[in-house]
Parts: structure tokens; sequence; C-alpha cells
């Protein structure tokens, strides 16, 4: 009986968690910072598609991605945490993170 | 049944690296890495680890891991994982066969909580030691692929990469099924969630307790130590491949019911 109820205790957190987490749960990714911070300090500009004016016009960006996206993103290190814990891409453009195949790890 | 879980296991290995299409944004509860150039679905493990590297629980990967593990439970290990299936391959390869204490299947909890939530949440998951950049797996389906097609700068990580398989390789021909016993992480998540899955061996009032069931079992440990079955003894173990019910002389073993 103890096993039944656990069971199906155990079965409804899975489902919730599926579910909240497969449809519900978002996360908001900033663009690169690192590479906005270099930036700033060096004056250098990069080839990014959509950012082809100068680097004075350069603003972070951020998106919500939702956790199956996360996920995807995860499959090739996509994101990683900022110093002030801000989640941001970790690639040199944010919009690098949606559609893109995984790289070898 | 043998057959048809060899042709099973066949199938998964091809679907799961199908490489028509990518679904990528779910997780597939069998270790099969994601960053293979043809893998259709992701690994749980790396997932979890790359999510707890950021301070963060993947609810979704958790909850399908978790649903599986409460319905098919390590059926998955044994019918669906490509490695699994790779393993069992590998132990028909004649080379000295040998037994390994019982113990030794706590040290693959230690896997996961040591090399998959430890090492990304107190190191990163860039660490040399973070269990997807020694992962036998990943190596065979990702770290090889990509070094032929891009070539590689990292022989040193690829060289322990290899020397890992290797030792992987070489104890699975000995010893049956011995990375989803001693090491495999996944396992160490569908092991205590085995207990409560729906589909399960459990045998009948016909059992004479002959013990047959105990000395065909790839999940037992040492033959003595095990009592009518790994599914008795140690029911976190069972991954359902039912050769015990092959050898039943009573056909007393049932997957469900």
């Amino acid at each position: 009986m103890v096993r039944r109820i656990l069971f199906f205790l155990l079965l409804t957190l899975s489902v919730v968690m599926t579910i909240y987490g497969g449809f519900f749960r978002k996360f908001l990714v900033y663009d690169n910072l690192e590479k906005f911070d270099k930036l700033k300090n060096v004056g250098i500009s990069i080839k990014v598609p959509g950012y082809a004016g100068s680097t004075a016009n350069f603003k972070p960006e951020s998106q919500w991605f939702s956790e199956p996206e996360m996920v995807r993103a995860m499959t090739f290190e996509g994101v990683k945490r900022y110093r002030d814990g801000k989640l941001i891409s970790n690639y040199p453009d944010l919009r690098m993170l949606k559609g893109r195949i995984p790289c070898p790890t | 049944m043998e057959k048809i879980r060899f042709k099973v296991q066949l199938a998964c290995v091809a679907l799961l690296n199908l490489g028509l299409f990518q679904w990528q944004n779910v997780c597939f509860p069998v270790l099969n890495c994601h960053s293979c150039p043809v893998a259709v679905f992701s690994c749980p493990v790396g997932i979890i680890g790359q999510f707890v590297g950021l301070g963060l629980i993947p609810l979704s990967v958790v909850g399908i891991v978790a649903l599986a593990g409460l319905t098919v439970g390590r059926f998955l290990c044994g019918w669906v994982c490509p490695f699994g299936f790779v393993q069992d391959l590998l132990y028909k390869v004649p080379y000295v066969k040998f037994d390994i204490p019982r113990w030794t299947r706590f040290v693959k909890y230690g896997v996961f909580v040591g090399l998959v939530i430890a090492v990304p949440v107190f190191l990163t998951p860039g660490f040399p030691v973070y269990f997807c950049r020694l992962c036998p797996v990943a190596t065979v389906e990702s770290a090889i692929p990509w070094a032929v097609i891009n070539g590689t700068t990292d022989i040193l990580s690829l060289s322990i990469r290899l020397v890992v398989l290797f030792a992987i390789v070489v104890a699975a021909m000995g010893h049956r099924r011995f990375f989803c016993k001693v090491i495999c992480p996944l396992g160490a998540i569908l092991a205590p969630l085995n207990r409560f899955a729906l589909l399960f061996p459990k045998r009948d009032e016909n059992c004479i307790d002959c013990g047959l069931c105990n000395k065909v079992c790839p999940m037992k440990t040492k033959p003595d130590q095990a009592k009518f079955g790994v599914y008795d003894n140690a029911p976190e173990e069972c991954v359902s491949c039912l050769d015990c019910r092959k050898k039943c002389p009573t056909d007393s073993i049932k997957l469900w019911g």
C-alpha cells in the first residue's frame, strides 16, 4: 500500500515536472555580454549578421527560451552564466543558439 | 526472447541514430550522446550535467526520466539502450570471464553524484573529469566521428577518452553489462525507480526456487550472493532482459501482471 502511494506521488510529481518544464518554464538569456565588454574596452568590431553597424550601436539583447530550447542549446554548451549571474550566450550572438547543430564535446 | 530482444535493440540503435531529423529539445532516457552527428534525441545525463553547472534543474528532463523509470524502469537499459546492446555483443567475444564484488554496483551512484553533479557545480562542465568528457558512449558516437570529420587538436583529451573506452570495452568483454552495473549514471537514476516500475519480471506460485534464473542473470554480481534471481535480491538492477524466463523450467516468470 505504501509502495502504491509512493508510486502515485512520484508519478504525479514527474508528470507535473514534465508539463511545467516542457511547456511553461522560461529562461531569459542575454546576448554574449563578454563580447560587449570586449568591444567596449577595445573598440573592436566583429562580423555577426545583423550587427553591420559600428560598435557604438551594439546593444545587448535578450530572449526568452523555453526549457526545451534551453535543452537544445545545452547540447552544444550554448549557455553560461555571466559574472552577475545572468544567463548569457556562449556564442558571439544569441541567435546562434536556435537552430544550431551540436558541436563536438 | 533473446532473438526478439536482439532485433528490438538493433532497431532502437537505428531509430535513435537515424540522422534524418534531430529532435534534441527532448531527452530520451537512454545513454545516447546528443553530440553524435546522427543522434535524434538529447542525452539526459549530458543535459542534467550542463544544467546543474548553471545552477538549474532541467525539470522536463528529470520528469521524463522519472516517468520512464516509474513505468518501464530499467527495461530501457535491457531493450533500448544502444550501449547496453554494444555490451551484450562485447560479452559474446571469447575472453576471460570474471565476477565482480557486490558492492561495485554502488559505484554508479558515486559516479552520478560526483562526476555528473558535483564536478559541474563546483568546477565546470569543461573540467576534464566531468562525466561527458570521459563517457565511452560520447567517445564512440561523438569524439571519434567528429575527430574524423573535423580533425582534432586536443590529442590529450581524445587519448584519455580512448583509454577509458578501452578499459570499459575490456571489462564488458569479461563481465556482462559491466558499465550498466558499475558506472552508468543513468542507471543510477533509473535503479531506485525500478522498484516501482510497472514493467518488471515477477515470479508466480509455480516457482520451485531452483535458482536457474540466478545463473543466467546478466545483472547479478556473485551468483552465490543472489537469492532467487536479481529481481528478488536487488530489484533495482534488473534490466528485464528475460534471460531468466528462457531458462525457467516451470515458466513462472512474467514481465507484467
